[in-house]
């Protein structure tokens, strides 16, 4: 296969993308809630950061932090009353959330309907312009504008993703990180603890919902076309299956979970064309065997506590 | 006008009421949403319709095969979905997961085996009868008046009957329940056959309403189900009927009154005002 061929890197780049979208929900599940309205975000954040680029000809960069600034403004005003809400509540709420942005998005004039929003100028072509004039040229690595085009975009959305990444593990063992657990594991004793909640739980619904908005600016000028159906019900659960296939527990589950939900129907035809069966046979079977995600907490102890009886084994008698 | 959009919205507000019930009595059971209600009747209509209609029989034949269809599919997430998850300690929130997958399942089915196309149902009961000002088709009767007539059936069977006062105390406390003698997961089983069943006469009926059967209205009619459910106060079976009535009732009058785009949206705008204002529901019980 070859690697730069720009389909393949378009493949990879949105890998990427699902992997900030992984992340995205894993915030939001680390404080116990669960949402439905994460692609209602990403809409958001698509339109928004569209709409900036395409009429009001603004540079990207400043299109992605509004499309991050408005999407935290809205999730602050939704946030807040739904977050006295639990559970099943909760996630009915976010999943009502998510189908009003949609019939909204279809009415506006200014997000063009049903139609949406095409011929948005690409992030790869944005890119591609900045090189050539800083004096990096496509024949200078002597592959195809398409391909550079292609390349730019993914190696923009890697650094973007690993920054991200870090951020989020930094936060996790932060004093913040702690609180979350703490409120995912007993919301009662934590708040006996003195943590406050309300606090806690809005940072998490916020920094989540922001991301799944970047993600959304990021998507659109990745695409360059967006309508509303591109953020429906069956995206939300795209999302949401990222962290319950893979585990909610640590940060490598929800990755997984994308990696392998994006990965497996490329590989195989067969699950491409049939690849919502894939998703729901996988959501049901999960859901039977491992109801906590293939990846969790213990399943790294299981794997560090073999190795260590292994080394003082041979350390031993 | 207006009573006339009263006399429509009820219509279709009835048949909003049977999808809700079928929430409405699995919750009771289970404490579970079952996000494949929607999905499930509608493929059980589709086949019954076609059945229907390929064999030229008439309309009525569709229903009782509708109901099977549907309660076949209700057995085959019990057991694959829901049961699963009930022997292990398992987080509360995996069953709503596993619902929501057995549902992409179904609805992945309906698109292979109906395509996206909507299907025309052969018109019955066209006499127009006029009262008052209000036109009202047989049709939109003979709906009203099979709706009313299930619920107050179920009502009788679920208050009256030895079958329903076991389904009252499994949905008190299950392991009560089955201390005491009940056969918990027989009464599981029929309830989600029941609720499917329901579900499958909702859909006939609203593909009589509509004059039409589209393969993706199942998680639309499913999110007015769910709608109604949170509104009426999860688990309350009267606040399931009523609030199905109401929400039919405002789609219509925000259609004739306001813009009929906004339509999906009615629903939903009117559960995260009642989640915020009165989380328990309007029929339901303070938790």
């Amino acid at each position: 296969m070859d690697l730069l061929n720009p389909y393949t890197l378009q493949v990879i780049t949105f890998l990427f993308l699902n992997l900030v979208l992984a992340v995205s929900i894993y915030v939001t599940l680390s404080t116990g809630q669960l949402s439905l309205g994460h692609a209602g975000f990403m809409s958001i954040g698509a339109y928004t950061a569209s709409i900036a680029t395409k009429t009001y000809d603004m540079p990207i960069l400043v299109a992605l932090l509004l499309a991050i600034v408005v999407t935290g403004i809205v999730a602050l005003i939704v946030g807040y009353p739904t977050l006295r809400l639990h559970g099943l509540y909760l996630a009915i709420a976010t999943l009502g959330f998510g189908e009003v942005v949609r019939v909204i998005m279809l009415n506006l004039k200014v997000t063009n309907g049903a139609l949406g929003l095409t011929g948005l100028k690409s992030l790869g072509t944005r890119l591609y312009d900045l090189e050539k004039v800083i004096g990096i040229d496509a024949q200078t690595f002597g592959i195809t504008v398409t391909q550079m085009k292609a390349l730019s975009t993914l190696i923009v959305m890697v650094i973007l993703f690993v920054i991200i990444l870090i951020c989020q593990i930094r936060l996790d063992r932060s004093r913040v990180g702690r609180a979350f657990s703490a409120i995912k594991a007993d919301e009662t004793a934590a708040r006996a603890m003195g943590i406050n909640i309300t606090y806690y739980k809005m940072l998490a619904y916020m920094i989540g919902s922001m991301m799944a908005g970047l993600s959304g600016g990021i998507y659109a000028h990745i695409t360059t076309t967006i309508t509303p159906d591109d953020f429906n019900y069956h995206r939300a659960v795209e999302i949401l299956s990222f962290a319950v296939i893979g585990g909610s527990e640590v940060i490598i589950g929800p990755l997984f979970g994308a990696t392998l939900l994006t990965g497996l129907p490329e590989f195989l035809r067969v699950l491409a064309e049939y690849k919502m069966l894939f998703y729901g046979s996988l959501l049901i079977a999960v859901m039977a065997f491992r109801p906590y995600g293939l990846i969790t907490a213990s399943t790294f102890d299981k794997w560090k506590n073999r190795k260590s009886r292994s080394t003082s084994g041979k350390g031993g008698v | 006008m207006f009573w006339q959009q009263i006399f429509n919205g009820l219509t279709v507000g009835s048949t909003y009421s049977l999808i809700a019930l079928g929430y409405t009595l699995i919750f009771g059971v289970l404490r579970i949403i079952n996000m494949a209600h929607g999905q499930i009747f509608i493929f059980g209509s589709l086949v019954g319709l076609g059945l229907a209609v390929n064999s030229g029989m008439p309309i009525w034949v569709a229903f009782p095969v509708s109901i099977i269809v549907s309660s076949v599919l209700g057995l085959g997430l019990e057991f694959t979905a829901l049961r699963p998850l009930r022997k292990k300690n398992v987080p509360h929130l995996a069953s709503l997961i596993s619902t929501i997958g057995f549902a992409i399942l179904i609805e992945e089915l309906t698109h292979i085996f109906f395509g996206a196309d909507s299907r025309p149902v052969p018109a019955v009961g066209t006499t127009v009868i006029h009262l008052g000002t209000v036109q009202m088709r047989a049709a939109d009767l003979i709906i009203i008046g099979i709706s009313l007539c299930l619920m107050i059936v179920l009502h009788y069977w679920i208050q009256r009957t030895k079958m329903g006062k076991a389904l009252r105390a499994t949905a008190e406390n299950i392991e009560t329940a089955g201390i005491l003698g009940i056969n918990t997961n027989a009464v599981i089983i029929m309830t989600v056959v029941i609720a499917s069943g329901l579900g499958g006469i909702a859909g006939m009926l609203i593909g009589i309403a509509y004059s039409a059967l589209i393969p993706t209205m199942g998680l639309t009619l499913g999110f007015k189900g769910l709608a109604a459910l949170i509104l009426g106060g999860v688990g309350s079976i009267p606040g399931a009927m009523v609030c199905g009535v109401i929400i039919g009732m405002s789609e219509v009058l925000a259609v004739a009154y306001g813009d009929s785009s906004y339509r999906d949206a009615v629903a939903f705008c009117m559960i995260i005002i009642i989640l915020l204002i009165r989380p328990q529901g309007l029929f339901g019980r303070k938790a």
